[in-house]
């Protein structure tokens, strides 16, 4: 083997070292999640139950719901949007309260799983408290 | 006599730069304040996109804007970061240790998320809400630290004044998202931003402009802006991982 093909050999590897390296220093990184590549952000959905479970915590508040579909018991993991957006629009971390009875009005998960982003939370009463409000050019209805 | 007129000539120049540079230092803009995202359907800041390279490619997914799975916003991405994008796991972002994972400055300057800003005639400095960072800026002419220097998520940013714009440069950015859908930046990333604030002082304009080779060819450019809020303060973000799986 000439000098010149095994220094020939050895750029090539160091080439395909180097990409390596680019691509493994890029794909470790995880980020924050997204909204629209896991919710669909021109679909709104409904579902009535009882309050089990509220976090107010950054990035995202949590809800759990149990609701009742055709006798039997569904949980739904319903996030809000980051709760420092929402203590600007007055909501707190006793804003929802365990055992309260509501509807809750967001965007479907992707997957299909009983999980969605909240839009606003419908009380018997009719007040409301307002989360991610939907893009008017996209959902029919938005207000 | 000549020595005379010579003594006066010297004072005079000193004079007149002591006058620049002091005037310099006056004449900056102010971008101090609470700054809140401005939501625009009409780009009030267009002079600023204007003077982005045009070839730039101007992506748009500022504020609550985001780009979907697979939408680049027109960037064409080296064949590393397809395959990287192609391997990547939207399921983990929900993972508890990867909750509070906040991104670098290529994508944290854009979130809906306030800030404020602290200015002297050596640093500026910002205070994010999103995910508590602090971002400074030098604008006392050093340069920056050696390639070997370690990476951030704020960078090492050094800055000057171009007339009313503020004009900052920064390296040394940890890889992190570029686009919150599996799309990241390599540590190669280098930023370049120009902040101008409106004559009226109401309003702070940005744009970036990103080249990393590494991952898509060419220029890539955001455009921002905020409206001034006398009297309000960022919150506490404490991000709190148990919200993952």
């Amino acid at each position: 083997m000439g000098n010149r093909r095994i220094r020939r050999l050895a750029r090539g590897a160091a080439i395909v070292w180097v990409s390596l390296a680019a691509l493994l220093a890029v794909g470790t990184a995880a980020a924050h999640h997204s909204f629209a590549v896991h919710f669909v952000g021109d679909k709104l959905i409904k579902v009535s139950g009882v309050v089990d479970e509220f976090s107010f915590h950054n990035p995202h508040g949590l809800l759990v719901l149990t609701t009742k579909k055709d006798g039997a018991e569904q949980v739904w993991r319903i996030e809000t949007n980051s709760p420092n957006i929402l203590r600007r629009r007055g909501w707190d971390e006793t804003s929802i309260k365990h055992g309260d009875q509501v509807t809750v009005e967001g965007y479907p998960a992707r997957d299909g799983s009983n999980s969605m982003r909240v839009y606003r939370v419908i009380y018997p009463d009719g007040h409301e408290l307002v989360g991610q409000r939907p893009d008017p050019g996209v959902v029919s209805g938005a207000d | 006599m000549r020595i005379r007129t010579r003594s006066f000539g010297v004072a005079v120049l000193a004079g007149a730069v002591l006058a620049a540079v002091s005037w310099g230092a006056l004449a900056a803009p102010s971008l101090e304040g609470f700054w809140a995202v401005k939501f625009e359907q009409k780009r009030s800041g267009q002079p600023l996109i204007d003077e982005l390279p045009k070839a730039a490619v101007l992506i748009n997914d500022t504020g609550a804007g985001e780009l979907a799975a697979g939408d680049f916003g027109g960037l064409k991405l080296k064949p590393a970061a397809i395959e990287q994008v192609r391997n990547y796991n939207y399921k983990d972002e929900l993972k508890r240790e990867n909750t509070c994972n906040a991104p670098s400055v290529a994508f944290f300057m854009q979130a809906p998320f306030p800030m404020e800003i602290y200015q002297g005639t050596e640093l500026i400095v910002f205070k994010m809400e999103y995910f508590d960072l602090v971002r400074v800026i030098f604008l006392d002419g050093r340069p920056h630290p050696p390639k070997s220097a370690p990476h951030t998520r704020a960078g090492h940013s050094v800055g000057h004044w171009e007339g009313d714009t503020l004009v900052v440069d920064t390296t040394h950015i940890s890889p992190g998202t570029f686009m919150n859908n599996g799309f990241n930046h390599s540590d190669a990333l280098h930023l370049v931003e120009r902040f101008r604030v409106s004559k009226d002082g109401k309003t702070l304009w940005l744009t970036q402009q990103y080249d990393d080779p590494e991952v898509f060819d060419g220029l890539a450019a955001r455009y921002m802006a905020w409206t001034h809020r006398p009297g309000e303060f960022v919150y506490p973000y404490d991000c709190d991982p148990s919200y993952g799986n």
